[in-house]
């Protein structure tokens, strides 16, 4: 479905991409570990066009995305939920949702996913007048997810949507996001979280210095030894 | 001396100048929230627009509503067309780059304006159905200047719906919070800054009207002025922030006419100078403005 070849991305003259190859197949969750600095988020940055790789090919269901504005390849159902939330703290709840939604034009749709938003996270449902700013860490990483579903996904992007979050409310985002894989929805998921990526994924790829340095199935990852050591605490 | 007609009458004055300055602050602060682009270029979209409009009522003799909506319109497409020319190449460069680029768009449009129509300023005649007063009592108020208050105030409700209420104003509103986590909605943020270009010129244009209705007077340079202290009316509400230009407009139009109206005459001269220093006593006790929020995450 998603294929990146040998991609290089640059931050003016930092080569943070050293040629990252991966792939994701429909339906599966693959995860994208690896530590501080990585470029886990410079690859999803990449992919959603937000950067511009150097060198190197990244491919959708056969169309080059490399050739699209960011705008498009959301509407491609390539839908990027960024590290941080970065929800728009000023504008209310369903104000952030519709903004979402607003370059489809299948309006009973539109109104089905957002009955599916609030059903799979109701408080949002509660505070839908609300200014988005005022909501706790844990409802904006539900509200930055939930305005991912508006944007109907086909392959989502989810750049470390535990961090920072309370144990509890990190069970319940992980929850979610097997729902969200067994509805359909193909999920390449970013994550310092080591452990928990690798209880729901399919399968790994671990970077490190912007390089994949090991891949392979999630469960076969989280027995490798090397990969304990470094990101699962021994 | 300070009798309540006179202060009435000073009422009026400051509600008209603080419409006007209202007006081209709004263009002012929603480029800038979308594009941290201080658009030095916008007062003269007054002039061109006040240039139009006297073609249209002395040229072509058009009815005064024509003569203003007509400029409004054209004046919106040129702050397009000046967006797609001069600034979207710029788009991603140091944001100094663009500042540049306005300052030289505006001395294209001085000079060409000098050069075409030479600096001397024209007379602009409006119909006399504008001038005519209407009497409360013992105060009477120009026709124009009851005008002039209540369009800028059907403009501003018209702005204020269609930013909360439209997807496009959602999406705008959006793009001045944060411009990348916008397109990663879908949002097309080329298509945002045309809308908020054609609004922003568009209002600076017929503020221009306004203006040379108001004072009569045509030439290159007319925008300058306002079009500073529409700037300094932005910050003073917090640039970035719709609510506030209106709000810094309406301020700065009641300082400088209550300045002059109560001041000693030998200091009304100081106008400017008092208009400046209300901006820094401002910004030393809020420095986002009154209604800014400051920065957040722009990364
Ligand atoms: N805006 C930027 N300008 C310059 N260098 C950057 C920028 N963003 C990231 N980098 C550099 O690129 C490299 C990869 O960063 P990236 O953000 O992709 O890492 P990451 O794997 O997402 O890390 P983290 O887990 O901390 O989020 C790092 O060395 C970082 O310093
Ligand atoms: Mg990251």
């Amino acid at each position: 479905m998603l294929v990146l070849d040998n991609v290089h991305t640059y931050y003016g003259r930092i080569h943070a991409l050293k040629g990252v190859s991966l792939s994701v197949e429909r339906g599966e969750i693959v995860a994208l570990i690896g530590g501080n600095g990585a470029g886990k988020t410079t690859t999803l940055l990449t992919i959603s066009g937000l950067l511009r790789p150097k060198q190197g090919s990244i491919t959708f269901e056969g169309q080059a995305l490399t050739q699209h504005a960011p705008h498009q390849i959301v509407r491609l159902g390539v839908v990027h939920c960024p590290e941080g939330r970065q929800i728009f703290g000023r504008l209310s709840v369903l104000e952030n949702l519709r903004l979402a939604a607003m370059h489809r034009r299948d309006g009973q749709a539109v109104r089905r996913d957002l009955e599916r938003v609030y059903a799979l996270f109701p408080v949002l449902a509660q505070r839908r007048n609300q200014a988005a700013g005022t909501l706790s860490g844990g409802e904006q990483q539900m509200l930055a997810i939930g305005r991912a579903i508006m944007s109907q996904p086909r392959l989502l992007l989810l750049d470390e949507p535990s961090l920072g979050l309370a144990p509890l409310i990190v069970e319940s985002i992980f929850k979610v996001i097997a729902t969200l894989r067994d509805e359909g929805v193909t999920i390449l998921l970013v994550e310092q979280n080591a452990y928990q990526a690798l209880q729901v994924a399919d399968r790994a790829y671990v970077l490190e210095t912007g390089r994949v340095i090991l891949q392979g199935p999630a469960r076969a990852l989280a027995e490798d030894p090397a990969v304990k050591a470094a990101y699962l605490g021994g | 001396m300070f009798t309540p007609t006179y202060l009435a009458q000073q009422l009026i004055n400051a509600l008209n100048l603080g419409s006007l300055y209202a007006l081209v602050a709004i263009g002012l602060t929603m480029v800038y929230g979308i594009l941290r682009l201080i658009n030095f270029a916008h007062g003269d979209m007054m002039t061109l627009g006040a240039y139009l409009a006297l073609a249209g009522i002395s040229a072509l003799v058009l009815p005064a509503w024509a003569a203003l909506v007509l400029p409004m319109l054209v004046i919106a497409l040129v702050g397009v067309l000046i967006e797609r020319l001069a600034y979207r190449p710029l788009r991603g460069a140091p944001e100094v780059a663009m500042l540049i680029t306005s300052l030289a768009v505006s001395s294209l449009i001085q000079n060409g304006a000098t050069m075409l129509l030479t600096a001397q300023p024209r007379p602009l005649r409006v119909p006399s159905a504008l001038t005519q007063r209407i009497a409360f009592g013992d105060l009477s108020i120009a026709v124009m200047d009851l005008g002039i208050i209540a369009l800028a105030a059907v403009l501003m409700v018209a702005l204020g719906v269609f930013v909360k209420r439209t997807t496009i104003g959602i999406a705008m509103r959006a793009c001045s919070e944060n411009l990348r986590a916008a397109q990663l909605m879908g949002v097309d943020v080329n298509r945002v800054i045309v809308v908020a270009f054609a609004i922003s010129a568009g209002l600076a244009g017929a503020a221009g009207v306004l203006w040379s209705s108001k004072f009569g007077l045509v030439d290159p340079f007319m925008g300058f002025v306002p079009g500073l202290k529409a700037f300094v009316a932005a910050v003073i509400g917090g640039i970035g922030s719709i609510p506030g230009a209106m709000l810094g407009g309406y301020l700065l139009g009641f300082a400088e006419v209550f300045f002059v109206a109560f001041a000693p005459p030998e200091l009304s001269g100081y106008r400017d100078a008092f208009v400046f220093a209300l901006l820094l006593i401002v910004l030393l006790v809020r420095p986002a403005g009154l209604l800014g929020r400051g920065e957040v995450n722009r990364a």
